[in-house]
This record gives structure tokens, sequence and C-alpha cells, in this order.
């Protein structure tokens, strides 16, 4: 007998969510993710002077602010055919690095680990370590990580000002150029961080972590280790997390941390079935309203409009359903690493695809991988040299700013016409993992991820729901912005 | 969840803070709130025999950047304090409790604290389609933001959404959001804007109310007066150079590198009040004018909708630390933006060529101008 129950509101995500899910026999057959959070910045956005997309877009989210930054940035320079100042491109990494890093500790601490000191786990034999260590706000782990993430965040301070919502990010670099002395600061704070990783969460070096290259070298490196990434291994190990959330669907990867010659982590699509890397065309990408509360403009977010329906029948969701050449598709850290590369991640994906503990490692992984790339952006910084190109700007024409942030891909697609915003469509990583039915039926990837996952008499309260939702780390307020 | 008797003090001793720890945030606190050395005595022995004051925080319409900043507050004894009096009671983000259990214990708190405990917004209610584009537990958020603050002792309003709207207030307002204020009408509201606030000023915030038991001294316009009564301008660093003359002109030039003022470059800071310039943010390394980006104004009411961000403001006096924003509001735009015209035509002129004085220019200076040229026009 199928009974349908409803899932929220969540906390420890961001923003609002709700789920509803079909179970049958102990195991859901079939869920729904709404996105109950609508506020309306393309809308806004419209009609406005082109520049002053940098100010309102990242106001979209608190979180991943520098992301939406950027991905404006991107758009608006696409546009004018403008190139940034060197030292403007390795700024905006730092700062977009540390905001990445911070979420991803965030998660880790904040959001993911606090459920399993659960009651629920309360008869296995890790369960008073992570309690004591991970339970919500009392545990000791979040004592230690908030300072540091605290500390990481000051690099905010030096590049950009504020933070959440920086400003210094324009379309030809940075608005603060730096000097020695804040140099100093910046490779004194990455390396603080660097020490926390070290210290915390891996209980190694970050090389000997980053040498990691199969999951046989995973297994044989955390044995006897401690450290809270160890610490998690063990918990994934004995509750089989492996084969939690598991789908098959493509991970996509807009690459990350554009640098001075190649981004730092590569652009494609890897299929997890057949292994295989994929060029991404940006063409390929599409939304589709069947089930969002949106009216149907185009396919295409270059010539689609963004237009809420509250009425609709057939609505479940202010999330439209993106698709990448008609399928629905994962990002994340997974898909990051796994597009770049990563051959643990690589090997991790092979053995048991995506899923709740390769999501939750490849996060940490990349998180060593970022630190170490950070100090050496912040070494090659040329003080002497411009932060800000200040080549004139066209102000007409339609550009994209294709960027990843902690949780995925982040899109903004702009038209301007005499420096003003003709229009403007944002696909956020969680509309892509959180997206609703399309046309044809196909669910999303969290939608497909809760599919099977057994609940038995538990429902609504089940723990392995909110492992699913969490490994995702979603931002509900950027998936419907 | 602790007894309605328990103590402030016995909360956090029992989370192992020491009691010399414990003093130390009370003199912090004392000094961040102004309220100088028998401040600490009077925080100190509050919190150790008043019951502690619950506190609700509950998120709306907005994006989370109130929590995000409020959580990397400088001193960690103030946030580890601030987050165990407040996560005892409930919080959306940060909780353990999910889901149904969560809501139960939202009820249970409202309950048994009704009439004691303050509640905290972030974010605001959407009132078009009757609340539609903010579904909190299966039904509009509006409805479950009357129902905590219809049992609060009080409300805080978070940042610049509850205060007064912000960016999703945007026109055209597709959601038709709405400030707290307009939809609770019987408690004292408490408005601490900004976007986000700053950290300090926050957990400042929480520990005078849940100290005291009662609101700061609010302005007119219902903000605390003890972080938001100076103005962006006249504490600003480099307002020196405000005063010579001396501006950016274009990003990264000459004059950014110097940390010339940035007025000229679309700088709100003359028409904003807050604590920016003073209190600065991440852990007091910055803010954004230190970052060579002007201030957009976003403590303002209706800052959003100012654009474009990136022209200079043509609605201020000058010189002088006296305009307040009553007369700055009640000034007109047109006379005073001639002026300011002119005070821009005169750094011009001076940079440029060095002429010499030209008696009796048309522009509205003050006689702090040092005796420079003033232009015709700009």
């Amino acid at each position: 007998m199928t009974r349908r129950v409803t899932v929220g509101p969540f906390n420890r995500v961001e923003g609002d969510l709700e789920v509803r899910l079909d179970i049958d026999d102990g195991v859901v057959s079939s869920a729904e993710v709404t996105a109950p959070l609508y506020r309306g910045f393309e809308q806004i956005l419209r009609g406005r002077p082109a520049m002053d997309a940098l100010t309102l877009a990242p106001r979209i989210c608190g979180i991943c602010s520098v992301s939406q930054s950027l991905a404006a940035v991107a758009a608006l320079r696409a546009v004018d055919g403008l190139r940034a100042a060197d030292n403007g491109v390795l700024a905006a990494n730092l700062a977009h690095a540390a905001e990445n890093v911070a979420d991803h500790l965030t998660h880790f601490y904040l959001f993911f680990m606090p459920d399993f000191a659960r009651d629920v786990y309360s008869g296995r034999p890790w369960h008073g370590d992570v309690a004591a260590r991970f339970k919500a706000v009392q545990g000791s782990a979040a004592q230690a990580m908030l300072p540091a993430r605290a500390r990481l965040l000051q690099i905010m301070g030096l590049l950009a000002g504020k933070w959440p919502h920086s400003l210094a990010f324009q379309p030809g670099g940075t608005t603060r150029a730096i000097d020695l002395g804040e140099r100093v600061q910046l490779l004194s704070i990455i390396g603080d961080v660097r020490d926390f990783l070290e210290r915390s969460v891996f209980a190694d070096s970050l090389d000997n972590v980053l040498a990691l290259d199969s999951a046989a070298a995973l297994a044989t490196w955390r044995d006897g280790r401690g450290g809270d990434f160890a610490r998690f291994l063990g918990v994934a190990d004995d509750l089989a997390l492996d084969r939690l959330g598991r789908i098959a669907l493509p991970l996509m990867s807009y690459g990350a941390y554009h640098g001075l010659d190649a981004p730092l982590f590569a652009r494609g699509v890897y299929d997890p079935v057949t292994a295989g890397v994929a060029a991404l065309d940006p063409d390929d990408i599409s939304e589709d309203v069947a089930h969002a509360w949106m009216r149907d403009t185009a396919l295409r977010p270059a010539e689609a409009d963004t237009d809420p329906d509250a009425d609709k029948p057939a609505g479940y969701s202010w999330c439209k359903a993106p698709r990448l050449a008609g399928r629905p598709v994962e990002v994340g850290a997974l898909a990051r690493q796994a597009v770049d590369g990563n051959p643990l991640v690589r090997d991790l994906v092979a053995r048991s695809g995506p899923n709740v503990a390769n999501r939750v490692i490849a996060r940490l992984l990349e998180t060593a991988k970022v630190v170490v790339a950070m100090h050496d952006w912040a070494r090659r910084l040329d003080l002497r040299a411009p932060f800000l190109d200040r080549a004139a700007r066209r102000g007409a024409g339609a550009g994209i700013g294709l960027i990843e942030a902690a949780r995925g891909s982040l899109g903004h697609w702009i038209e301007l016409g005499d420096d003003r915003i003709r229009r403007y469509q944002i696909i956020a990583p969680t509309t892509w993992n959180f997206s609703p039915r399309d046309r044809d039926g196909v669910a999303g990837p969290l939608e497909q991820a809760l599919a099977g996952t057994e609940v038995g008499d538990e429902g609504a309260r089940s723990v392995a729901v909110q492992h699913v939702v969490r490994s995702f780390d979603p931002c509900m307020v950027c998936t419907a912005h | 969840m602790g007894a309605a008797t328990e103590t402030f003090y016995e909360v956090i001793r029992r989370q192992g803070i020491t009691r010399r720890s414990f003093i130390k945030f009370c003199s912090l606190t004392a000094t961040s709130l102004g309220l100088g050395p028998i401040g600490t005595s009077q925080i100190a022995q509050a919190l150790e025999t008043k019951p502690r004051v619950p506190v609700i925080w509950m998120h709306g319409l907005e994006c989370t950047c109130c929590s995000e900043s409020f959580i990397r507050s400088a001193h960690p004894l103030v946030k580890d304090a601030i987050l165990s009096m407040i996560s005892l009671d409930y919080d959306d983000t940060i909780m353990a409790a999910a889901g149904h259990q969560a809501e139960a214990i939202l009820q249970e708190t409202r309950q048994k604290y009704k009439g004691q405990y303050i509640l905290a917004v972030e974010g605001n209610p959407p009132l078009n389609e009757d609340g539609m584009f903010c579904i909190d537990g299966g039904r509009p958020f509006v409805e479950k933001l009357k129902e905590m603050a219809d049992d609060s002792m009080a409300v805080i309003a978070w940042g610049a959404c509850a205060s007064w709207g912000c960016v999703q207030a945007a026109k055209p307002n597709p959601t038709q959001a709405t400030p707290i204020d307009k939809v609770i009408k019987n408690k004292p509201i408490i408005k601490v804007p900004g976007c986000p606030p700053i950290a300090e000023v926050m957990t400042g915030v929480v520990t005078f109310v849940t100290t005291f038991g009662r609101l700061p001294e609010l302005d007119r316009q219902g903000r605390p007066k003890m972080f938001y009564s100076q103005r962006i301008h006249d504490k600003c660093y480099r307002r020196p150079h405000f005063d010579a003359g001396q501006f950016v002109e274009e990003w990264d030039d000459d004059a950014a590198r110097k940390g010339f003022c940035l007025y000229k470059m679309g700088c709100k800071g003359p028409t904003t009040y807050n604590a920016c310039s003073t209190v600065r943010w991440n852990g007091g390394v910055s803010f954004p004018i230190q970052s060579g980006h002007g201030c957009i104004g976003c403590s303002e009411d209706g800052f959003w909708d100012q654009g474009p961000f990136y022209e200079r403001l043509t609605n201020i006096n000058q010189f002088g630390v006296e305009a307040n924003a009553d007369k700055i509001g009640a000034t007109a735009a047109g006379v005073v933006g001639a002026a300011i015209a002119a005070h821009a035509a005169v750094t011009t002129v001076r940079n440029l060529s060095r002429r010499k004085e030209v008696p009796n220019g048309n522009g509205g200076s003050n006689g702090k101008s040092n005796g420079t040229t003033n232009g015709t026009s700009a």
C-alpha cells in the first residue's frame, strides 16, 4: 500500500524546502521536491542599469554571494568583450575560494554531520564519539570550526571589504589593490586554515591527502587515523552511505577558478556509467516549466523569461527544471572532481556511483585542493600591476557567465541594450539538483536519489531521507531566486 | 531545554565556559554597547540573577545573509554564548531537530515562555498570492510570523529585509515582500538594518535585549541609537580626502591606490547611517569603502531602488559634519546638487590646471575649501 508523507520544513539547509514521498512497504517509491520560496530577481533586474546587477544579483544568496557576484561579472564581461586584469582574476579566485571552502566546512560541520548525533543511532559503536563531536550547537567540532571559518573569511575583508554581499568584483577585475603587508596577512590566514584542515579535518598533511589516488589507498590511509574525515568514513562504512542516494545521472561542471591559463578544475560532463568525459556546450542547456509554478516562455535561458503562475495546476515547485541536452544532470563538488579527473573520486564513482558518501568525500577532498591553490594564487599576485582593467564597455548584446559555486554549476544569462538589462536569467546549482519533473515526467536528481530509500516505519521522520537531501548541500534561496 | 528560572550564567557554566571568560564577555559587551566600566558589573549581575530570556529566530523571504554574518562574530565567546542562548530554543538554520519535531519545539517554546521570549526575524513575508511565495510548514510564513509575534515580548527585525523590505521588495516587488512592522502592529520592534547587519551589531543587540530584558534606546526609525546614530561619511577614514577634494575617478586608478574619496564612484556614505566605518567587517578587518568600492547604503530604507549605484549622489550637503538625516531629507536636492557638482569641478580644476584663485565662484563651499578655485560647472 502506498502512503504519501510530507517531509519539511527542513532545517540545517539554506532556505525552505519540502519533500513529498510516496512510500511502499517502507521504501520510497517516488519523491516530489518543492522549493517553496520565490522572490523574483529576474523580474526585478529587468530594466535596471546594467552595472546595478553587481549590487542586486549577489543578494540572491547570503551564503554564496561571491559566486552570484562572479557569475554576474562574467556575464557582463562576456557582453562587453572585456578581459579582467591578471591580479583581478587571482584576487577574485581567492575570495571565491574562501567562500567555497567556508561553505564546504559549514556543510560538513553544521549541517550534515549533526544528523549522526541523533538518538536513533545510539546503539552504534561510534555514536558517543560522534555525538560529542557533532551534536548540533553543543558539539566540540563547531567550537573549533567556527573560529577557523571566521578567520578564513577575513580574506573577504582584505580583498572584498565585507561579506556576504561584497562589492569589489567588477568586469575588469577587483577594486581592491592590496599591498605587501596585506599579502602577508593573506598568506598567514591561508596558513591558519591549512593548519585547521591538517589538525582537525584530516589529521594528516594536505600533501598526503591529495596523494590518495584510489579507494584502496583511502582505505589504507584512514585505518586507525583520527580527524573528522576519518570519523565520517567510519560512519559511512557502518551505515553503508555509499548505497544511499545513489543515482547515475551525468555529472556536470562549468569549470572552476578560471586561472591565468587554464581553470583549476576543468569544464565538461562526466558520465558515471561509461566513465567518459564529454565537452559541454552551453547551447544544450534548457529550462522546462511543466511542473513549475511558471508560465511557459522559451526553453533556452537566453530567450526565456521568469513569469510566475501561482495557480498552475501541474506545478509543485517554484524551481524550474533545467536540462542538459534534455537530461537532468547532477552538479556539485563530486561532479567537479569527477570531470576534472581526480583519480580517487573517479575510482569511488566507478565503484559505487554518485551517492551520499562520495558527495561528502569529494567536498572535503576539494577543500584540501583549493586551499593549496589559494596559497599559490596569493603568491602570484603582482602587487605593482593593476587589479582592474578599465577598457570601455559596450553595454549592448548578450552574454553568459558560467561559474562553479560551492554547490555546483551557476549560470547567469544576460541581455543588455542601451546599457540597461533587457533580460536576466539565472540557473543555480540547486536548481539543477532539486529540479522538479519535466514535461516527459523525468524526475530531477534529488527526486531520483530519494527513490529506493528505505525508511521503514519512520516515514517522514526517517533520518536516511535527511542524509540524502543534505548530501547535495542544498541552497534553497538560490534555487528559485 | 532549560527551565524558565535558569539564568544565563548557569547556562553557560553548564557549557563549560569559565567564570573568567564570562567576565571578559561582560566587559567586552559593555564596551561594545558603550556602557563603560560600570556596565560590566551591570551585565554580569543581570546575567547571574535574572532568568534567561529565550530567543526564537525565524526565517521568511530572505537569503540567510544575516545568519551568516551573525555566526562570524569576532569574539568567539560572544558568539558561542549567544548561540547557546538562542539554540536552546529555536532556529531554522542551525538547530538539531527537523521537520515536525522542530515545529513541535517551536510551539512548546511559545507556550512555555508566553510573553517572555524575543522573536528574532530574518527576512520578511510576501503578501501577494495569499502568501504563496513563502510557504513554511505548509502555510504562509506571514501567518506563522503573526502567531509567534503575538506571544512574544518584543521583536527584532534582522537586516534590511525585515526592517525595510530589501531587494525582493525592489520594483516591481513581484511578491509584495513587506517589512515586518507592516504586519506586526502589537509589539515593540527593534530594527537592525543592513544587508546584512554587522555581526558585532547583531550580537550587541541580542546581548542587550536578553541581558536587560528591554529594548535599547531607539531612534525615530526604530533603530538602536548606539549603532545607527553615526553617518558612514563622518567616521570614514577617507573623509579627509573628501574635504580636500581628492577623489577616485576610475577603479584602481592612482587616486584609488592612494585611498582617495569614492564619492564620485557613487559612494552612498554621505547618506547612510551605520557602524561600518567604526566597527567594520569580518572581525574588524575592513568594510566596503576600505575595499575600494563605495558604500551602497544597504542599511537605509529603499536603497535597492536608489540606483544607478555607480553614479554620484546629488542630494547631500558637501561639507561639514553637522548635517543629519533629517536635514538631508529636507534639503532640496536640486540646490545642493549644484553645490556638489561645483565641488567636484573644484577638484578637477585644481588637480589639472592649478590655476590661480578666482574669487567668489558659484560653489556652495562654506569656507573649508582652503581657498582653492571654484569651477563654474560640472
